[in-house]
């Protein structure tokens, strides 16, 4: 008796044909099932059925053996000798054959379709977060006609988080650059005995333009993501539903304290950043170019003109307000489900990174033309 | 091995901190029978299926599932237990990244060897059998309705042939109409396809209908436990204010009748 005869084989007598059904059908043996039954040579005629033998029969053993006799172009003629309970099982399945043959509709789209549907998806996006700005400077306008309407306490929880928390790390990643930027700058000012101007360049490079960038990069996934997180899930479970129907507004309640919790949080950043990038540089500036501390400080202050800061700070603010506006309107727009908190939130880290940079060079030419 | 229970809980002892959860639980649920769980909110219905299929470890007591001490097994028998029985969480827990087909397909690829070409077919059975319309097969679980939804998480949980099925509130959030639906599926999946059910249920309609036998929990003990006309007749203040609420409610449709 070869292995495929354990399960079934076929009998003839005369024209009658009998498919006798043997032993265990069910799911883990569904492999050795299928391949006795199609080696078993199915005629393409009606068949008797045979399940004396038959011990178990799952759905998954009633399938496979439907199938293959569909596929073969033969049919049931007759069903002998099965249980009560394998009988049932039959029925069950031969009532669905029909569902499991339907492949699904499978939505493919070309590539040209794809790219439109981005194109359309990306405008809306575009129009969305110009809207949502609009409705955030409309909020902001209500707080200045009714400054009680300001929400100080949620103000302050945001700030904690947004600007305190953050300051550790915004002091170690500056720290760094400015002693990378340094050590950099010292080993090609040192050729030419102008080690001094080391300091000018760290000072006005950390100020205007490296601490901004860096500051908001950092704000931009701790921040950004996290509104968009806190919103999202605050949607799914129509947190932000209940606010509205309690008559309150979802832009004063939540948007408008982040917002200005950001817009207030990230210059102060930046000044941090500043700070700590020039007391990196001043760490190696001693030992490596022997600018001493004094001499450091003294020449940041003869130098380092005031605008060089400020043109920090106010790109500050609005990369901030660029931020909150993104992240937050982000989260609003979450659908219903876990997976889209996931992209939403990889979606706004990307996005505001992107608009940080774009700005700044917006920036570097505005300010040029202005002559700061 | 038709005689053997299918479930036997002995004993369960269940302590969160201070408090005392179950104190001293048993039950057995012969092959073939829908039971079900009822009691008030709090008195640890859906903490006792945890512990029995292996989620959640009891203070004391033991619990055997399909012949297989669950908290003294190995992970190899758990693992091969695990397949033989299927359970529906509250709100489905589909994976939500996957499509339904896909979401039913995921344990069968994981557990079992199906040959490829009747992977597609099977899949599209469960949810046939489920009670679902082949369209569904490929839409995200964040497209369907709630009740589309359970039944989905039912073909998931029927993927693997299961022989017992859990299900932790499968009719709340459905409106009567689907749930009782939903109730007519648990009983086709009983008589046809010979599973063994175990339901934590608040609905009566389900209880009335479709349970061949209800456990009551009450003060961390199991207070009734038969058919449900028999738990009907036991005289507790919970259980007769439970079952008031339908008798008040026909009667209000009788009164309207006449």
């Amino acid at each position: 008796m070869n292995a495929s005869a354990r399960y079934c084989w076929l009998e003839r007598s005369g024209e009658q044909a009998t498919l006798v059904l043997s032993g265990t059908w069910h799911l883990p043996r569904i492999a050795e099932i299928d391949a006795a039954l199609a080696g078993a040579g199915m005629p393409a005629s009606p068949l008797t059925l045979d399940g004396a033998a038959l011990t178990t029969l799952d759905t998954a053993g009633a399938l496979a053996l439907l199938r293959r006799i569909a596929d073969a172009g033969a049919s049931i003629e007759r069903l002998a000798n099965f249980s009560v309970s394998h009988m049932r099982v039959i029925e069950a399945v031969l009532g669905r054959l029909g569902d499991t043959a339907v492949e699904a509709p499978r939505r493919r789209h070309g590539v040209l379709a794809l790219l439109g549907m981005h194109v359309l998806e990306f405008r809306a996006l575009m129009t969305g977060h110009l809207d949502f700005f609009g409705r955030s400077a409309a909020a902001l306008g209500d707080i200045v006609l009714r400054p009680r309407a300001l929400r100080l306490k949620e103000l302050a929880a945001q700030f904690q988080h947004v600007c305190i928390e953050a300051i550790p790390v915004v002091i170690l990643v500056t720290f760094l650059i400015g002693v990378v930027l340094a050590y950099l700058f010292g080993m090609q000012a040192e050729k030419y005995g102008a080690n001094i101007f080391v300091v000018d360049g760290v000072a006005i490079g950390t100020s205007r333009e490296l601490s901004p960038i860096i500051v908001a990069v950092i704000v931009a996934g701790r921040s950004g993501a996290a509104f968009t997180a806190q919103l999202g899930t605050m949607l799914l479970t129509e947190e932000i539903d209940a606010i509205r129907t309690l008559g309150l507004s979802p832009m004063q309640v939540l948007v408008i304290p982040r917002f200005l919790a950001l817009v207030i949080a990230l210059p102060l950043l930046v000044f941090v950043g500043d700070v700590s990038g020039m007391a990196g540089a001043m760490t190696v500036a001693n030992p490596l170019l022997d600018i001493t501390p004094t001499t450091f400080i003294e020449r940041v202050h003869s130098e380092l003109r005031l605008e060089h800061v400020f043109v920090g700070l106010v790109k500050g603010a609005v990369f901030a307000a660029f931020i909150a506006v993104i992240g937050c309107r982000m989260g609003m727009t979450v659908s219903r489900d876990s997976r889209s908190i996931g992209i939403s939130t990889t979606s706004t880290v990307v996005q505001c990174i992107v608009s940080v940079i774009l700005l700044d060079a917006f920036f570097a030419i505005l300010f040029q033309e202005l002559g700061y | 091995m038709n005689g053997a229970p299918v479930i036997e809980v002995d004993s369960i002892v269940t302590r969160f901190g201070a408090q005392t959860v179950h104190d001293g639980v048993s039950f057995s649920v012969p092959r073939g029978q829908i039971a079900a769980i009822i009691g008030g909110s709090g008195s640890g219905k859906s903490v006792l299926v945890r512990e029995i299929i292996g989620l959640l470890r009891p203070a004391a007591g033991r619990v055997r599932l399909l012949g297989i001490d669950v908290w003294s097994a190995s992970e190899e028998e758990l693992t091969a237990l695990r397949r033989r029985f299927g359970m529906l969480f509250q709100d489905g827990a589909l994976f939500s990244s996957l499509t339904v087909a896909q979401n039913v397909a995921t344990p069968l690829i994981e557990h079992a060897d199906v040959p490829p070409h009747l992977l597609g077919p099977l899949v599209r059975l469960r949810i046939a059998l489920a009670g679902l319309p082949v369209e569904a097969a490929s839409k995200m679980p964040s497209e369907l309705s709630g009740g589309m939804r359970k039944r989905a998480a039912v073909a998931r949980a029927l993927a693997l042939e299961p022989e017992v099925l859990f299900l932790d509130e499968p009719t709340s959030g459905l409106d009567p109409i689907t749930a009782r639906a939903f109730d007519r599926l648990l009983r086709f999946l009983c008589d046809d396809l010979g599973l063994t059910i175990l339901v934590v249920t608040h609905d009566l309609d389900t209880l009335l209908s479709i349970v061949d036998r209800a456990i009551v929990l009450a003060g961390g003990k199991v207070i009734a436990d038969g058919p449900v006309k028999e738990v009907m007749r036991v005289d507790d203040p919970w259980l007769q204010s439970y079952f008031r609420v339908r008798t008040m409610l026909q009667g209000t449709e009788n009164n309207r009748g006449t």
